[in-house]
C-alpha cells in the first residue's frame, strides 16, 4: 500500500501534516438579495436566485441560525450576495462566532474598527474596459482606495477571454496597491458576446496564469495544478461535471453513485430556510462551469486519488494550501 | 482479550480496505498502528463511510466528535470494544 510518507520527503511531509487535519467544513450564505451593482454574468441575478426567497430581516433569527450552523459542524462561513456589505449587521453576526470570509465588490469599505481581521475577497472582472462592459463601472478605482495595503483583503480576479495578454497589467496594479490576488475564470452565464471560453483560449490562459504565478509569487495566491484543473476541466483523467462536483448542497444531493464531496456543505438563501442547488448558478451547465472554489474543492476532496505518485500528492498539497491560505486557515 | 482485539483489528482492516478500495494491502498486512489520516490519507468523508459500516457490523454508534481521535485501526478496535462492554 502506498503511504503518504513513502511519497514525500521531510519538507513535503511537514506541509502535508500541517493541512491534513484541518477538517474544514464550509457552507455558503446569501447575506442579502440586493446588490449595488448589476454585473452581466453574475449568476446570482442571471439565474433568478435573488428572487428565490425573501430576506430574513430579523437579526435575532440570523444569530439563532448561525448557532444551528455551528452545531452541525460548520467552521467556515463564506458570505456572498447580493452584496454582503449592504448588511453589515448580518456579516457581524457570522464574524463574531465563526471564521468568516466575505466576498464583496469593494465599493463599500468594511470598517476595520468593527471587523479588524475579517477576510475580504474583492471581485474584479478585468481591466477598466471589461469592468465597464460587464459591471457598468471600473470598480478597481474605488475598491483599491478602500482596501489599499489591507492585510486581510485580496482580489478575486475573474479572468475573461478578453483579458488574454492583459493579465499582467492587472496583477501589477494589484501588487502596487499592496494587495494579493487569486485568479479564477468567468463562466459567462449570460452569454455576453465574446466572453465564452474557446479551447485555444483556455490553453493560453493557463500559460498566462502560470507565468503570473512565476513572476509575482508574493502577490498571486495560486498554484499551477489549480490552473491545469480549472482550464482543462479535468483531474487525473476525470472530467468535471455534475457527477463529480463536490459542492452540491448536501440535503439536495441525490446523486448515485455519490461522488467525493464537501461534508455538510449547504448554500443557504437569505431567508435562512431555502437552499440553492450548489455553490453557483442552478442554471449553469456543470460541464462548462469554471467556478474556482468548486474546482479547488474537487481536488481537495479527492485526496486519496492523489496518493499515487509524489507529484500527484504534491499537487494536492499545493491546492489545499492555496484554499487554506485564501480562507486564513494558514498564513500567506 | 488479545484474541478479541486482534479479531476486531482484522475485521476493521477488512472493512477499511473494502470501503476505501485500498490497493496492494490485505487485512493481514495492514499495519494496525498506521496513522489513517497522516499515512493512508483518510478524510472525514471516508471516516463517515467507514463509521456507518462499523455501526452495522459491531452494533455501536460512532460519534462524529470522536473521529479525530480514531487515528489508527488499533485505536478504533479498542474504541469499539469499550463501547460494546459499556453497552453504549
Amino acid at each position: 500500500m502506498i503511504t503518504v510518507s513513502s511519497l514525500l520527503d521531510a519538507h513535503w511531509y511537514e506541509r502535508y501534516k500541517t493541512i491534513s487535519k484541518l477538517n474544514i467544513r464550509s457552507s455558503i450564505y446569501d447575506v442579502t438579495n440586493r446588490c449595488n451593482l448589476r454585473c452581466k454574468g453574475c449568476f446570482f441575478f442571471s439565474s433568478g436566485e435573488h428572487q428565490v426567497a425573501d430576506e430574513e430581516n430579523d437579526l435575532a433569527q440570523w444569530h439563532q441560525f448561525i448557532d444551528r450552523e455551528m452545531a452541525r459542524g460548520v467552521n467556515l462561513a463564506i458570505l456572498i450576495g447580493g452584496e454582503p456589505t449592504l448588511c453589515l449587521d448580518r456579516v457581524e453576526a457570522f464574524y463574531k462566532k465563526l471564521p468568516t470570509f466575505c466576498a464583496t465588490n469593494g465599493l463599500i469599505k468594511v470598517p476595520r474598527d468593527r471587523f479588524p481581521d475579517l477576510m475580504v475577497g474583492i471581485s474584479l472582472w478585468g481591466d477598466s474596459a471589461d469592468e465597464t462592459v460587464l459591471r457598468g463601472k471600473d470598480t478597481f478605482k474605488i475598491s483599491s482606495a478602500n482596501y489599499q495595503g489591507d492585510p486581510n483583503a485580496y482580489y478575486l480576479y475573474t479572468i475573461t477571454p478578453k483579458q488574454l495578454g492583459k493579465t499582467e497589467a492587472i496583477i501589477a496594479k494589484i501588487r502596487d496597491v499592496g494587495l494579493k490576488v487569486h485568479m479564477q475564470l468567468l463562466s459567462n452565464d449570460e452569454g455576453v458576446d465574446g466572453f465564452s471560453w474557446q479551447p485555444d483560449e483556455l490553453v493560453a490562459v493557463r500559460e498566462e496564469m502560470d507565468a503570473m504565478l512565476d513572476r509575482y509569487p508574493e502577490t498571486v495566491i495560486s498554484c499551477k495544478y489549480y490552473h491545469e484543473v480549472i482550464t482543462s476541466g479535468t483531474m487525473l483523467g476525470r472530467r468535471f461535471g455534475w457527477m463529480e462536483c463536490p459542492s452540491v448542497t448536501e440535503p439536495l444531493d441525490r446523486r448515485q453513485p455519490q461522488p467525493k464531496r464537501l461534508i455538510g456543505f449547504i448554500r443557504w438563501s437569505s431567508n435562512l430556510r431555502a437552499m440553492h442547488r450548489c455553490c453557483t448558478s442552478e442554471t449553469r451547465d456543470c460541464a462548462t462551469c469554471k467556478d474556482g472554489a468548486a474546482h479547488m474543492s474537487w481536488v481537495m476532496v479527492n485526496k486519496r486519488a492523489h496518493i499515487k505518485t509524489a507529484k500527484d500528492l504534491q499537487n494536492w498539497i499545493e491546492v489545499y494550501e492555496m484554499f487554506a491560505k485564501l480562507y486564513r486557515f494558514i498564513p500567506w | 482479550m488479545s484474541d478479541k482485539i486482534n479479531e476486531t483489528i482484522t475485521r476493521i482492516a477488512e472493512i477499511i480496505i473494502n470501503e476505501l478500495k485500498l490497493e496492494d494491502v490485505t487485512a493481514a498486512t495492514f499495519n494496525p498502528d498506521l496513522d489513517l489520516v497522516d499515512e493512508v490519507g483518510v478524510d472525514s468523508m471516508d471516516l463517515a463511510t467507514v463509521a456507518l459500516v462499523l455501526r452495522d457490523e459491531f452494533g455501536i454508534r460512532i460519534d462524529e466528535d470522536d473521529y479525530p481521535k480514531l487515528s489508527t485501526v488499533r485505536i478504533i478496535a479498542q474504541y469499539i470494544l469499550d463501547k460494546q462492554s459499556s453497552g453504549e
